[in-house]
């Protein structure tokens, strides 16, 4: 019985999903959680178990996609399901690659194994499989968004432009920073058109002075850009548009899913990640901005080997350059945010899908196969030393964890706070603010007895606590986040000035946070 | 007068010699008389024609109101009557007074002489006249069975029925159930319908979005190409034959000839017939008047109620002689080249596949709000949904016109559903029924988009409500539709006819709800909307909407019709005339099932060039 090459590729992508599984259960059994992850388990439990405005958490916890996928697997483990997600959708990733590969070049396996060997052992797709981030999520529709982008080059159709916008829309929705990849590509698709016009020249600079120069071709261009840029744009700026509104009329805020640490987890990491880094006595000096995309040719050299392939077409060569000035500008933008792992990763993505699409148009196979291999080899150490050497928490927590083997303390005292709540008497509430103490929630059994933000009540009791809840959970001044949160240390004195009929009794203390029992005396 | 019409034709310069001997020897193989044939395939004009015999002495006669005796009648056959332009009438002097357009039709003369063992007596009389009372007084058997036909072969298949008895209990039960139940829980009723509409906006939109994207993918496959057409041999072409139902389209007739004029098919092989209604005098005099030769075959369609375009086409395939047939409507513009891709397509096809549709499309489409709108429509429905439902083997409601049909298969599946106001949509899911296929070709016929609201209406009312009918006619026993069609035709059939009316018809109601839902008060309708169907219903509203919009820009930047994307973004509005519409045809379906909405066509001031395809 022979085996054909799609039951091969299924084969492969379900060893995969279970080496992932593995690797990340591994190293969820070693304490290794992210933020991120933490932040989807929290949100899910609300969402199933939650009491009060559930619809706000379920529409506007950002991003969204990722957080939706995790809940799928929720029926599963929730502190799984994170990384079950993520697991199988890097596997799902790693098919989809294989097939276009496939189709794409015939009789011809070592591309294939290329592949093979960057989804085995590339810490930096480990690190999308196994850590229950978003990573995996931009990694496919970012491939998809560029892989039907280079096939409408090729056919001209509606359907891949407009799977392209598709994509484009939901990698929006898995990273929202991606929203500016379409400033880059408004000069790009005038480009396009020029290429798509029936025109005898094939020189761009020509083509564009040829059609400047008649009257209806020129109508032709300015029409059909329009078109272009309406079938590319209209769908993410529709998107864009309609989830703002939801926010404004169940948040009150436009911009509630990317500003507010209730919708979004890396608000506060980000800057938190920032400021200490900066601020540490090792200071280490933030990435310049002229080196990003050196740095991004250091971690991928295969994307140098892409540009290479698309040589001889200068639209097609743009967009594979588009991702450079899409990152340099995000350095920019957000200048005291730290580019994190996953913007490197899209170019390796993007090496690979040019692989796809022009690896067999080069004639000496041989010597290019030569340097594929090594490229490829040399990106596996490049991306251990990125992670290695990450000026991002989680990142290094990751890679440590996994090389060393060595148990991660990172939740510690949420999973010691948690366990103190859970062995309190089972009518007792607690009020504790999940901008800064999700981690707690997330580890806490029964979210019910929590009094949350996304609560209706959540501003009364915090007004008068002694009516809603028999505890109150707040941080320290040693905790990070604490000038994020009303329950920090200045609290207590200040609702004791308040109400004095009331005392707040300490009953629990880990280094960031202190539970205080309320003990109403009058 | 020793002379013959034909030769006095020839003497008078109106028809060649060639001519002469192509319509002799055309005349010797289709059985139909020289003067038939010199009419009604673009030889001669009937001016021309009437002025030669005038010239000649001859007189026409005004016979409509001729007396007539039924067991003269009785002894002649319509077709042999039509074929010949002549009828005879009575018998008075021991003669038989038999009109004709061509006194000197041997052949009718001596089946005067022979049939009634009597001398005729002549009465000259226009053709049309002759067609007009002809049908009038042999047509009743023909028109009996083209109303009838269906109803009485395959009950079951015919809306002569709008409710059976098990769709009305089940239909005033559910009233009843959702009534009791909002006696005695208001709330929880009002969710569990929120729900229930929920969940059904969600598939639906799911399910065309999908459609729509299997659709795009075979944007570039061409059915036939371009090759395959300059391939075909016009000598072996088939006869083929194309029905024009009209009723008071005399605006149209000129253009009408034009159009088919520029048909890419052999002259002789095309049997095109006119239908007209027997009341339809505008027609008719606008055919009698006509300064140039027709390319057409008028057949009068005697007075029958339901008075519906399926009666019509009906009555016109018992006299209808192609190996295909196709219908048109007057203002139709096909791709010159159509009728030679459907051959070509047919001889590729599989046996079991007896019909092919064409893509319609616009040709006024920069006319107003109105007609963009529908283009963009149309765009989406021909170019993306059909081919969807292609690929995915789900039955598919025909387009109005430009379907063509096998002849034999057409007549075994019983034809149009008279009683049925949309009979395409009907005769699409009753050929799937029947283990039939059809295919989309890449041809596209353009019509007149529609550009006066309240006719839009008008027409929209009545294709909602046929697809009603349509729905109900089929879905009488759901288990025995499933086994027929199977589980994915019958999903398919539902989301695609059934849940078009529903969603106009619900489509303002729920848009009513958001708007007091912003405007007014939001805690009484948030009691209604648990979180977790508000969360549903805004994603719908929202999804659903971009979706839908944005599927119609994809349908009409496909066609390269780059000034019409942005007005996709119009579409709530314009499916609120839907909304409109939909109400109008339920109300209709209720009180006048039958009844034939007329769109006026001919409004637009747009004129097309005819579409040639190189």
């Amino acid at each position: 019985m022979s085996i054909s090459k799609n039951q091969y590729l299924f084969i492969i992508t379900v060893v995969l999903a279970i080496y992932y599984l593995a690797v990340g259960i591994y190293i969820n059994h070693l304490g290794y959680y992210n933020q991120e992850s933490i932040f989807y388990i929290e949100k899910t439990k609300i969402i199933f178990e939650g009491l009060g405005n559930r619809i706000k958490v379920m529409g506007l916890t950002a991003p969204l996609l990722p957080f939706y996928c995790s809940i799928i697997f929720s029926s599963i483990n929730t502190f799984w399901a994170p990384l079950i997600a993520s697991a199988l959708g890097t596997a799902a990733f790693f098919y989809i690659i294989g097939t276009a590969l496939s189709t794409r070049v015939k009789n011809d396996d070592f591309y294939l194994g290329v592949v093979v060997i960057l989804f085995f052992l590339h810490p930096g797709i480990l690190y999308a499989a196994t850590s229950g981030k978003a990573i995996y999520l931009v990694l496919i529709f970012f491939f998809l968004f560029f892989f039907n982008l280079l096939k409408f080059y090729r056919s001209n159709t509606t359907f891949h432009v407009s799977l392209a916008s598709i994509s484009l829309v939901t990698l929006i929705f898995c990273d929202y920073k991606f929203v500016w990849l379409c400033l880059f590509f408004i000069p790009l698709v005038l480009v396009i058109t020029l290429q798509s016009l029936n025109l005898g020249e094939k020189e761009s600079i020509f083509r564009l002075f040829l059609s400047f120069n008649s009257p209806s071709l020129r109508r032709k261009l300015v029409s059909k850009t329009f078109a272009i840029y309406i079938i590319l744009f209209i769908l993410p700026i529709a998107s864009i548009i309609c989830y703002k509104l939801l926010n404004l009329t169940h948040a009150s805020d436009l911009n509630y899913f990317i500003e507010s640490p209730y919708a979004t987890w890396n608000v506060l990491v980000d800057k938190l990640n920032y400021d200490m880094t900066t601020a540490a006595t090792n200071y280490q000096l933030p990435e310049l901005s002229v080196l990003v995309s050196a740095k991004v040719i250091y971690f991928c050299p295969l994307i140098l080997v892409a540009i290479y392939l698309f040589r001889e077409s200068t639209y097609q060569a743009l967009t594979v350059l588009t991702p450079f000035a899409f990152i340099e500008f995000l350095h920019m933008k957000y200048d005291k945010l730290y580019l994190t792992y996953e913007y490197y990763l899209i170019f390796l993505i993007l090496a690979l899908l040019c692989l796809i699409f022009k690896a067999q148009t080069v004639k000496n196979q041989k010597i290019f196969k030569i340097i594929v291999l090594v490229t490829v080899l040399a990106q596996l150490y490049t991306g251990y030393i990125f992670l290695a050497n990450s000026l991002i928490h989680d990142e290094k927590a990751f890679i440590t964890t996994l090389v060393k083997g060595e148990r991660n303390p990172d939740q510690n005292e949420s999973m010691e706070m948690a366990e103190y709540i859970n062995s309190l008497p089972s009518n007792a509430h607690v009020l504790m603010d999940d901008a800064v103490a999700y981690p707690v929630a997330a580890f806490t059994n029964n979210i019910k007895r929590l009094t949350l933000p996304y609560q209706d009540m959540f501003l009364s009791a915090i007004e008068t606590p002694y009516h809603y809840d028999d505890y109150v959970m707040i941080a320290t001044a040693k905790n990070p986040f604490t000038g994020y949160t009303q329950l920090n240390n200045r609290y207590i004195p200040l609702i004791r000035i308040v109400n004095s009929g009331v005392n707040y009794k300490r009953v629990y203390e880990t280094n960031n946070w202190i539970l205080y029992k309320i003990i109403t005396i009058q | 007068m020793s002379i013959s019409i034909p030769e006095l034709l020839v003497n008078d310069g109106f028809i060649s010699p060639g001519d002469q001997v192509k319509i002799k020897n055309f005349s010797e193989r289709s059985g139909m008389s020289y003067a038939k044939i010199a009419l009604n395939f673009g030889y001669i004009s009937r001016k021309n024609y009437e002025r030669s015999l005038s010239n000649a002495g001859y007189h026409f006669a005004q016979i409509r109101e001729e007396a007539f005796d039924p067991e003269v009648l009785k002894q002649v056959e319509l077709k042999f009557a039509n074929d010949h332009v002549a009828l005879p009438l009575r018998i008075e002097n021991n003669r038989v007074v038999t009109l004709m357009t061509d006194p000197s039709n041997q052949l009718f003369l001596d089946f005067i002489r022979f049939t009634y063992d009597m001398e005729p007596d002549i009465i000259i009389a226009y053709d049309l006249d002759i067609t007009w009372l002809s049908h009038k007084l042999l047509g009743e058997k023909y028109v009996k069975a083209s109303v009838y036909e269906l109803m009485r072969r395959d009950p079951k298949s015919s809306a002569s029925t709008t409710f059976t008895m098990p769709q009305l209990i089940f239909i005033f039960s559910l009233l009843g159930i959702i009534a009791v139940g909002m006696v005695l829980n208001f709330k929880n009723t009002s969710i569990i319908i929120n729900v229930v509409i929920s969940m059904f906006f969600l598939i639906a939109i799911i399910f065309k979005l999908f459609l729509a994207l299997v659709g795009s993918r075979f944007e570039l496959h061409q059915a036939v190409t371009k090759e395959e057409v300059r391939n075909v041999i016009d000598d072996e072409l088939p006869p083929y034959t194309i029905l024009l139902p009209v009723y008071k389209e005399d605006k149209l007739i000129k253009k009408l000839i034009w159009n088919l004029q520029s048909i890419d098919y052999p002259r002789e092989m095309l049997d095109i017939k006119l239908l007209i209604e027997e009341d339809d005098d505008k027609t008719l005099k606008a055919v009698q008047n006509l300064d140039f030769p027709a390319v057409f075959e008028v057949i009068v369609v005697p007075f029958h109620m339901p008075k519906t375009k399926p009666k019509a086409c009906n009555y016109g395939l018992h006299f209808s002689r192609g190996t295909f047939l196709t219908i048109y409507d007057a203002e139709d513009i096909p791709d010159t080249d159509q009728l030679k891709k459907v051959v070509a397509l047919f001889t590729k096809l599989p046996a079991h596949y007896i019909c092919i549709q064409s893509a319609l499309n616009y040709f006024n489409r920069n006319e107003n709000f109105l007609t963009r709108m529908f283009t963009l429509e149309y765009s989406y429905w021909f170019d993306y949904m059909l081919p969807g439902l292609d690929t995915l083997d789900i039955p598919i409601p025909l387009g109005g016109t430009s379907n063509h049909f096998k002849m034999d298969a057409l007549v075994e599946l019983g034809a149009w559903d008279p009683f049925n106001v949309t009979e395409d949509a009907d005769l699409g899911v009753r050929a799937y029924a029947k283990g039939y296929k059809v295919a989309i070709i890449n041809s596209t016929t353009y019509e007149e988009a529609n550009n006066e609201p309240i006719n839009w209406i008008r027409q929209r009312s009545r294709w909602i409500k046929g697809y009603m009918q349509t729905y109900l006619v089929h879905m009488r026993n759901p288990a025995e539709l499933i086994r027929k069609i199977g589980f994915k035709g019958f999903l398919g059939f539902n989301f695609f006819i059934g849940a078009t009316s529903a969603t106009f018809l619900v489509y303002p109601l729920l848009l009513a709800i958001f708007i007091s839902y912003l405007v007014f008060d939001f805690s009484t309708i948030r009691t209604l909307f648990p979180d977790w169907v508000l969360f549903m219903a805004i994603f719908n509203l929202m999804v659903g909407n971009i979706l839908m919009i944005y599927v119609n820009m994809m349908a009409v930047f496909k066609r390269r019709y780059f000034e019409l994307i942005l007005f996709a973004i119009a579409n709530p509005v314009y499916w609120l005339m839907h909304s409109a519409a939909a109400y109008m045809g339920l109300y209709q379906l209720i009180t006048n099932p039958f009844y034939w909405e007329k769109t006026n066509h001919g409004l637009s001031k747009v004129n097309n060039p005819t579409n040639v395809v190189k």
